[in-house]
């Protein structure tokens, strides 16, 4: 396929989006043309082989989050097992961040209060003022240990991850993608997954689990973090957790040549070696380019001469910014601009002067943008499992959460402090391990009664079964169709929502139950896919219900701030019926128990 | 395209372990690194950056449609 | 025979053994790489090429050589030997070179991984090249010292080099990002060329005593 039908295709499908719920429809023919028709089956169901292991505390996750929870449970002397889908270090969104938040007292200038109090307004007081202050008090005692393991000396992230691991010896299984919490007599008793390279089902005992899997979005395109599918929330829905901020979004925007190139967009980014930051309080990469594009069109241009637009979402006083300062939504913009910080520095981009002039952006990169880089995934800690406390525990004893899994409003509904999240994944991983550790001498591990073994079991290889049935490919794009349209994720409204929820449901009902997969890799995608669709649906019920506009939640049919009603976060739960409640958590509160 | 091409492999298997999304397998019997899943490929380049003999060429268009947000 | 008039043999050689091969390289579609990771690439394939090349400036190349004064033709084999030896030595040292510009694994990372990755056939082979092609080196180098009979050394130098040939062309093909289904083609000719004339020169003509000094 040439490079122009290649683009007249996406030219194609983006006309049939345009025209909403037609998206699916018009993505239904373009699937026809790929490669997700019928295929056999690759592998011999019955060489499937199970192994149980058995351990004190369960990290799922290897990322920032994952390496400080794996390491600081073992030091408090829990026995630990860490397993992730992808490597140590290489998955998840931690490879691709290289600003680190220090907040040293002796050079911050602001207090820990005026730093706190800072975030909050900036944050329109979503966020949680307990897990932002503890990011900042223990951001440094991590960052030490991280160059301590040689972590800012590579752009690479495996070998430093490893240092602490191995020294410690803490058991280490890759390329197992975790589909199963398990929950017995009211609290957690482990997970179950499969290996993604052998026909082999793991089941992992463990009196504590704490759940690192980071966020997820709908396998967009433009950002990279189609490895993440925001399993660990979707799991720990399923077995009676409660979710949070599923309205916010994230605002990143990618180009409009070549969207899905992560690499070229980042301009060099990733190939930089890690680096430190102090504060530096924004309200960025909400929904103000969408909004531009939503009221402008294509193309979205920015830099000097760029048009503002009248309207759309608030900012609050002391942190506008100049809409040539905003622009360009390409990522580019922040390596080239000349002025200040472009949106984007929350990643602690363009933090390190030296590194700024880093990376040469193509000629005639910093032209229109393309949005939704990173659809279906919201701001850094602002979406995932509640806490009931400062230690990232769930309303499941036994079941804890860091990091971009952990929905703790560390930042609140929008980009606040630059390179707070790696610093926060770090934070909140040491301390829900410390806490978990503490848990476990507590209680003894739980046998997993075979029946509920066996239902596992079949639930994880059901995809592989299946005669017939849907490709996730397919389904994945589908939903993508629905979800993705500026006007339906970003710039929103009732009835569109609505419309494109009953199109979600249908997804959930029908096709969820008929994916189908002929291989281990496609196994891993079908239940990718399931969890995408309930993200999908959470998503939509949580932005329906705030009927509200406030930082990264924009509403065209409620554009303002509603300080009377909205002071609170959205928790969404399983309800005994099996269906979706949505519940307010206000702002000052932990939740209802 | 993608990930494009695989050339001057020595079966180490660095990119399969740092592949995010599963793109890239070893062969079983020439042991060698294959683009197996193209289609999922995020252009991130971490397997490219991983292999010790730099064998893997990466192109920023995508194998498949892209869906954005406007266009 | 000294009335025949001087054959060309460079120049037939520098044609077959680097100007073809080069020009293939150049014109072929490979993946467009930077300058220093083409000129180490090409400089790794050119010595390969030119170890090939030494069966051609022996005396097993009754061809081209004619009419011209073999002790220049066997100083260049010898000239050919002593430089290009220790550039295939360091060849794999070279190619994690670039990673010191361009951001990655570390270089030493790389190739700790190189050196320690025995699953394919393909690096194993090249070892035991590098071995042979070193024994190689060794044997000519201190030849004088060994005291071996000439006949004896020079069957050893023979025997070594098929089978250096043999692994490393095995290696090249294997492993080689270049070597493409027509410069495969390409290598095995050569080489199957030069075991052929060098063995027909040992069954044919067992009692040859050498005109060599
Ligand atoms: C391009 C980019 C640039 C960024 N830049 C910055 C920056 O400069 N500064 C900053 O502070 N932040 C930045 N961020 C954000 C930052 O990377 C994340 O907030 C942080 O790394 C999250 O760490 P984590 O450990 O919580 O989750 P992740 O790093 O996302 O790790 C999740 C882990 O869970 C595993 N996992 C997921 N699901 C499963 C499952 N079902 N079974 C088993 N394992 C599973 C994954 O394999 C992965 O190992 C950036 C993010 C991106 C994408
Ligand atoms: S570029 Fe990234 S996603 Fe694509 S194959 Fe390489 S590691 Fe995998
Ligand atoms: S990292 Fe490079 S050498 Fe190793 S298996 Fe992958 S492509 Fe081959």
């Amino acid at each position: 396929m040439s490079e122009n039908e290649k683009k007249g295709l996406s030219r194609r499908q983006f006309l049939g989006l345009a025209t909403g719920v037609v998206g699916a429809a018009a993505l239904t023919g373009l699937g026809m043309k790929i490669r997700w028709n019928t295929k056999e089956r690759e592998i011999d169901l019955d060489t499937f082989t199970s192994e149980e292991t058995g351990t004190d505390v369960l990290v799922i996750g290897g990322g920032m989050a994952g390496l400080f929870a794996s390491v600081k449970a073992h030091d408090a002397g829990a026995k630990v097992h860490l397993v992730s889908k992808g490597r140590l270090g290489s998955s998840g969104q931690t490879p691709f961040a290289k600003g680190i938040f220090v907040y040293d007292e002796k050079t911050a200038s602001v207090t820990l209060d005026e730093f706190t109090d800072l975030v909050s307004k900036s944050a329109i007081n979503t966020n949680n003022p307990v897990y932002t202050r503890q990011m900042a008090i223990h951001s440094k005692e991590r960052v030490n240990e991280l160059r301590d393991w040689g972590f800012f000396e590579s752009p690479l992230y495996h070998k430093a991850f490893s240092k602490p691991i191995n020294e410690r010896n803490i058991p280490v299984s890759e390329r197992i993608m975790i589909t199963h919490l398990i929950k017995e007599n009211g609290r957690i008793a482990g997970a179950a997954g499969f290996s993604i390279d052998e026909a082999k089902i793991h089941i992992f005992k463990a009196k504590s689990v704490i759940l690192c899997t980071g966020a997820g979005g709908f396998k967009p395109n433009g950002f990279p973090i189609c490895d993440l599918t925001h399993d660990g929330s979707i799991m720990a829905y399923k077995i009676g957790a409660k979710i949070t901020g599923k309205e916010w979004n994230d605002g990143h925007s990618g180009s409009q040549d070549n969207p899905a190139a992560c690499y070229d967009g980042w301009h060099g980014m990733f190939d930089r070696t890690p680096s430190v930051n102090g504060v530096e309080v924004h309200h960025d990469l909400g929904m103000d380019a969408n909004y531009s594009a939503y009221i402008l069109g294509n193309p979205v241009s920015s830099g000097p001469g760029s048009q503002m637009v009248e309207g759309g979402p608030y900012v609050p006083d002391g942190f506008t910014r100049e809409m040539e300062e905003m622009g360009p939504p390409a990522i580019d913009g922040d390596q080239k601009g000349p002025k200040g910080p472009p949106p984007g520095d929350e990643d602690g981009r363009g933090a390190p002067p030296q590194n700024n002039d880093e990376g040469g952006a193509p000629p005639g990169m910093a032209s229109a943008a393309s949005g939704g880089a990173s659809a279906g995934m919201a701001i850094h800690k602002s979406e995932g499992i509640v806490p009931i406390n400062e230690k990232g525990e769930s309303n499941i004893p036994g079941l804890y959460a860091a990091g971009d899994a952990l929905g703790s409003h560390m930042a609140g509904g929008i980009y606040t402090q630059v390179g707070s999240s790696l610093a926060g994944s770090a934070v909140q991983g040491a301390i829900a391990a410390e806490a978990a550790a503490e848990y476990v001498k507590t209680v003894s591990l739980q046998s997993i009664p075979s029946s509920s073994v066996s239902a596992i079991k079949e639930e994880i290889l059901a995809p592989l079964k299946r005669e017939s049935g849907y490709t996730p490919a397919w389904v994945t794009q589908t939903l993508q169709g629905i979800m993705i349209p500026n006007f339906v994720l970003y710039i929103k409204k009732e009835n569109l929502m609505k419309a494109a929820l009953a199109y979600i449901e249908e997804l959930r009902d029908h096709h969820m139950p008929m994916l189908r997969a002929s291989n281990l890799h496609e196994l891993r995608l079908a239940h990718e896919t399931g969890n995408m669709i309930i993200s999908a649906e959470m998503k939509l019920r949580a932005s329906l219900m705030r009927t509200e506009s406030r930082c990264s939640h924009y509403r065209l049919d409620y554009p303002d701030v509603d300080y009377d009603n909205w002071q609170a976060w959205i928790n969404i739960y399983k309800g005994s019926d099996g269906q979706m409640k949505l519940e307010k958590q206000a702002f000052d509160a932990w939740p209802a128990q | 395209m993608a990930i494009k091409s695989i050339d001057g492999c020595i079966g180490c298997g660095e990119c399969v372990k740092s592949c995010p999304t599963d793109v890239i397998r070893l062969d079983p019997k020439t042991k060698k690194a294959v683009i197996t899943y193209p289609e999922d490929c995020q252009i991130c380049h971490l397997c490219r950056m991983n292999c010790p003999v730099d064998a893997i060429t990466i192109d920023p268009t995508k194998s498949i449609p892209v869906v954005v947000s406007w266009g | 025979m000294e009335t025949r008039n001087k054959r060309p043999y460079l120049l037939i050689g520098v044609a077959v053994y680097l100007l073809i091969p080069l020009i293939y390289l150049l014109l072929a579609d490979f993946p467009e790489r930077t300058v220093l990771k083409n000129a180490i690439s090409f400089l790794t394939l050119g010595a390969y090429f030119l170890m090939l090349g030494q069966f051609y400036l022996t005396r097993i190349n009754k061809v081209t050589l004619q009419g011209n004064k073999f002790s220049s033709v066997i100083k260049k084999h010898k000239i050919i030997g002593y430089i290009f030896i220790p550039i295939l030595i360091l060849h794999p040292f070279l190619i994690v070179v670039p990673r010191f510009f361009e951001s990655g694994v570390d270089p030493s990372d790389a190739l700790k991984t190189i050196l320690t990755t025995y699953t394919s056939s393909g690096l194993i082979v090249g070892m035991v090249a590098m071995i042979l092609m070193i024994c190689l080196g060794i044997t000519s180098m201190f030849r004088a010292k060994l005291r071996l009979p000439y006949r004896t050394w020079r069957i050893t130098h023979g025997i070594l080099s098929i089978l250096f040939v043999i692994t490393a062309t095995w290696h090249a093909i294997d492993l080689g990002r270049h070597t493409d289904i027509v410069l495969s083609i390409y290598m095995i000719l050569l080489a199957a060329t030069g075991i052929f004339f060098l063995l027909k020169l040992y069954i044919m003509n067992p009692q040859n005593k050498g005109g060599r000094k």
